[in-house]
Parts: structure tokens; sequence; C-alpha cells
């Protein structure tokens, strides 16, 4: 493709999403754009460039092309493994009078993450317990296929135990649809993590994963420095593999504390409590959205 | 009552979104596999040749009765059997591509198998080279053609007349 | 289970030899030697012969003998309970998922799979570690 094309085209997905696309990558861009180039009938990508700037539906169409969103069931495993024998006892523990969860997975893709969530808080929360999910993302396409919760064969055989194939999905069509019960723990909602975030609440557990690296430094630390009112004082903030080693500013530094588990970083509010607050707190804050 | 009479065949949207993602499973995605409509393969477009075509098929049998057909350029079935075996240069034999045109079939047969009224059982796949023949108690339910690298693909269902 | 310092071993077990070399492709790859049978007897002979899988991946639609007979058989022997059994298989259908667990499947992995699906599913298992990626 033309230089003056994949600068066309890096410029709208840094406006829209924030993310960088460098020089570099534009043999990705060209074969991420080639198949849609090809369906709207344009005789080459540059064409398909041009198009771009007068049909807001392919415009779309070519930046949720060039989100990355890449994603599988229990990503990593030992993140999800962390949170069933540690992180939900403790928070358990700090919760007996209101008995609810809240859960944030801040850049979905297409809802693997909230919905691996979904399962072992099925398998793991006593009766008499709820908990819901928020789900966010940029592309508009995404939060469609978090709603529709349907997966295609490829996807299902990404990391997904075969024993929760068959107790939390039905087949639809060639695909795989995820049972009521969890569709319905789970919300949708976009945002834009490199904005102000809207009125949200606070979470007991955020997963920030596999998003970061698509930012510049300071977009990074804008987020990480927003992130820190939104999860609870003794909840936990959970970051991709590679995004734990972040090179922060002191300020932001001492903002986050980091706690091993297992094999998983987990970061947590600096200063806040980890024994068990008054439960009126935990409730007014939640239920109000306002911050502690 | 309906109950008796077996649904005739798959949503072509979903036999569609099985080879796609048969393809690009094992193919890769760098040359998708391009869908070709009816209107647009009749204009211009030469029917699918008799010569140097591979043909495979898988039976279902039980919940429902059918036959998936794949058929494909003797130059597609050697590009894919060089995929999946991952050899460049060296020369094939027709037993390899025999072989690898027939796995095909069988992922996109038990797939579709997936799609219908259960449970049924799968036959080991049929492979010739030439075009497929069907016997004329059955009558096609569902086709979906493509181009891949210029070459013609179609999938074919066929199940029993009612 | 105890860490063995030794190779790990995994029986590929598929009548087409596309999808054996895609398979041993990837596992070779996760430093696993490897064997291949294009059914279950076949299997079976090379386990008697020596061959002891820590891993088996097993096709459902083979001639002589099909994966799920292949898994029942391998259940009888109780010197065999420590080879995880992991289906590769197009059958899709719910019942047949059910089916293989329930006869002692470890996995189910359905085709078309991409290499990813194996190693995460290696993952799950415990038999593949995210270091040996790297
Ligand atoms: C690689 S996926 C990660 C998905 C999941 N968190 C995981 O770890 O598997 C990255 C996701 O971030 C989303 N994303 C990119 N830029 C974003 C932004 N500025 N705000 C919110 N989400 C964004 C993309 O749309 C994509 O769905």
């Amino acid at each position: 493709m033309a230089p003056a094309s994949f600068q066309l085209i890096a410029a709208l997905v840094l406006r829209e999403t924030s993310i960088i696309y460098e020089p570099r990558k534009e043999y990705l861009v060209e074969a991420r754009l080639h198949p849609l180039a090809a369906q709207a009938g344009c005789a080459s990508v540059d064409a398909y460039v041009q198009m771009l700037s007068i049909n807001p539906v392919e415009r779309r169409k070519a930046i949720d092309a060039l989100t990355i969103n890449e994603t599988s069931w229990f990503r990593d495993n030992a993140p999800y493994q962390a949170f069933t024998e540690t992180m939900l006892p403790a928070l358990m523990a700090n919760r007996t009078e209101r008995r609810h969860l809240s859960i944030w997975s801040a850049a979905c893709s297409s809802g693997q993450e909230a919905y691996s969530i979904a399962m072992l808080l099925d398998q793991h929360l006593p009766a008499g317990w709820t908990a819901d999910i928020l789900a966010t993302d940029v592309s508009t396409a995404m939060l469609t296929r978090v709603e529709n919760g349907r997966y295609s064969q490829v996807e299902m055989n990404r990391g997904l135990p075969a024993t929760s194939l068959v107790k939390y999905f039905t087949r639809a069509g060639s695909e795989w649809e995820i049972v009521p019960a969890l569709r319905k723990m789970v919300r949708t909602r976009h945002l834009n993590l490199a904005e102000p975030f809207p009125v949200i609440g606070t979470f007991d557990l955020v997963l920030l994963r596999n998003v970061l690296i698509y930012f510049d430094q300071p977009t990074k630390h804008g987020i990480l420095r927003r992130m820190h009112q939104h999860v609870a004082s003794d909840g936990y903030l959970l970051l991709g593999s590679s995004e734990t080693t972040l090179d922060l500013p002191a300020d932001l530094h001492a903002m986050w504390d980091r706690e091993q588990i297992g094999r998983v970083q987990a970061h947590r509010p600096a200063g806040g409590l980890t024994v068990p607050r008054p439960s009126s707190t935990t409730f007014s804050a939640a239920l109000t959205g306002a911050r502690p | 009552m309906t109950v008796t009479t077996q649904p005739s065949g798959p949503e072509l949207a979903d036999v569609h979104a099985i080879v796609e993602q048969v393809w690009s499973s094992f193919l890769g995605d760098e040359e998708p596999l391009l869908p070709r409509y009816a209107d647009a393969a009749e204009e211009g477009t030469p029917a699918f040749p008799a010569e140097h075509v591979w043909s495979a098929a898988v039976s279902v049998h039980g919940g429902w009765t059918g036959t998936v057909t794949v058929e494909l350029s003797s130059s597609v079935a050697q590009s894919l059997t060089r995929l999946m075996l991952a050899m460049e240069d060296e020369p094939l034999d027709d037993a390899e591509v025999a072989d690898a045109v027939g796995e095909l079939v069988n992922m996109i047969g038990g797939n579709i198998k997936s799609l219908m009224p259960g449970p049924s059982a799968l036959t080991l796949p049929v492979v010739a080279a030439g075009r497929a023949a069907h016997s004329s108690e059955l009558a096609e339910v569902a086709r979906f053609d493509a181009m891949w690298n210029g070459e013609p693909v179609r999938i074919s269902v066929h199940a029993p007349q009612s | 289970m105890t860490e063995s310092p030794m190779t790990q071993r995994a029986m590929i077990i598929d009548d087409s030899k596309a999808m054996r070399s895609i398979l041993r492709r990837i596992v070779s790859g996760l430093s696993f030697e490897t064997a291949e049978a294009a059914h279950g007897q076949e299997a079976l002979d090379q386990m008697e012969a020596g061959f002891m899988p820590d891993l088996c991946l097993i096709d459902w639609n083979m001639p002589v003998m099909d994966g799920y007979t292949f898994i029942t058989e391998v259940r009888k022997r109780p010197e065999w309970r420590n080879i995880t059994l992991m289906m590769v298989t197009t059958e899709s259908e719910q019942g047949q998922i059910v089916k293989a667990l329930a006869a002692g499947a470890h996995e189910y992995v359905i085709k078309p799979f991409t290499p990813d699906a194996i190693v995460e599913k290696l993952e799950l298992l415990g038999l593949v570690s995210k270091g040996v990626l790297a």
C-alpha cells in the first residue's frame, strides 16, 4: 500500500482508539484491510482507504479490523487460578453482609474474559451471593459480540475446558451460545480507556489485560491514574502478563501496591484496607457510584 | 405433524461459516476464500470445470441423513496438501493429495453434521480424481461456491428427496 | 504426579497423514517426542511394544478401531492410567463430547483448530508450562 494511505489510516485509528500503528506494521494493516477491500469491490487497499473518507460504515469496519481483538478463554490461566484460590475468598470474607461482587472487564474484546470469570463465579460463589460483570470496549462490534454471546468453533477451542463447554454452552448453528444464566451476569458499555471515564462506580476486581501495550506512555499512565478510584480499597487490578513491569513515574508508582499471588502480580490501591472495613462504606459506594 | 420430515439441509450461512473456519485454520488467511454468489457465477464465469478436479464426500446417517461433497481444482488440491504437510517443492503423490482432500471433507462434513438434528454417524471420506457423481435419489439442498487463488472450490450438501 | 526430567512423549492417532503431520509439528515444537498411528489398534500395538506416551491425541472416526473405542481400551488398563487422553476430532455434537469425557477423555478439541488451541489445552492439562514457548 502507498505510504500516504498508511499515514491516513494510522491517523484515523490513533484518533478513534489511541492505538499506535508504526510504519513497520504496514504489512499488518494491509493484511487486515485486504479482505475488506475485496468485499467492498475495491481494486486495491489504496482505493479502499480513499473510500473510507466518504463512507462511515466502511470506516467503522476498518477500525474494528484494526483494533487487535486477540483473546481466549481463561487467557494465561494463572490469573484465573489466583482469582478462585486467593482473591475470591478474600473478597468474600470482607463482604459477608452485602454478598455481592462487582467486576469490570475493561477491554473485553469478544467477551471471553468476562464470561470466563462468570463461569468461575457460577462454580465458586455460594448460594445467596450475586455478582455483576461490566464489559467495556472501544469497539462497538466487539460489544455486540459480547451481547450475542456466540462463538465459533475455532474460538471455542481456545482455552475452554471441555467440561465447561458442555456445561455452559449450547449449539446454535455453526456457533455455540452461552447459557442465559451467565449471559445475565454480564452487561456491556462503550468506553474508550484513553478518555476520561464515565461514572461507573468501583469494582472488586478490574481486568485491564493486554490493552495497555497498544498505547504510548502518557496514555498508559493516564489510564492507571484514572483507574485507581475505580478499584475498591481491598480490591484487585490485573494487567496482562507482559504489562506488569511498566515503568511508572514515582507518584503513580506509589498509588499502587503490588502483590504476588502464585504466578501473577496483582495491583492493589496503595494504603487500601486489607482488613474488613465497615460494610456500609462498600454498600453506599457501590450503590451511588460515589468514590470512597 | 411435521415430526417425521427431516429438515432438508443446513443454512447456507452456516455452511459458509464452517468452510471459512476450516480454510483459515489450516490454510492461513493471507489468501482469502472469496464467496461466489449465484448471479456472479452465471454471468461470464464458466461452470465448474470437468477436468483437473478432485472430489471427496462423506455421508451422515441418523437424526439427519445426507452427503457432504467438496470439489476443487487440482491446483487448489495440491496447494492445500502442501500447506497441510508443510512441503515446499518436493513432488506430491496422488495418495497424499487424496488424504488431504479427504481430511478437508471430514472436517467440513463433521461440522455440518452438528448443524442438523442428531445423533448421527459420519462415514470415512471417499475421494476421487474427477467430479463427484450423485445418485438420483439425492437432491442438492445447499451449495457454497467460492474462489481461492483464482480457482474454484465448491461445497455441496445432498439429501434424499422427500 | 511427579515431574519427570525426561522428554514427554505424544502418540498421534489419526487416519489422515496430513492431520498427523499438522499435529506432529505442533507437539514437536513443544519438545514432545512423537509416534503416529493411523487407527486405535495400531496405537495400542505400539504401546504394547513399548512406546509409552504421556499424551495421546485421538481422532474419533478411523478405520479398524475408532478413537472412542481406543479410549475405553486404554481406560481398562490400570497401568495406563497416567496417560492424558485428548480427543482431536471433527465430531462436534454436544452429546458426543459428553460421551467421550464420560469414557475417560481428559480434553476435547474440535477440528478445525489453530495451533494455539492445542497449546492452550495442554497448558490447561498441565503438560506444558508457559515458559516452554518463550
Ligand atoms: C488484545 S484485546 C484484549 C482482550 C482481553 N482483555 C484479553 O486479555 O484477552 C484488546 C482489546 O482492547 C480494545 N481496545 C483498544 N483500544 C481501546 C481503547 N482506547 N479503549 C478501550 N478498549 C480498547 C480492543 O478493541 C480489543 O478488544
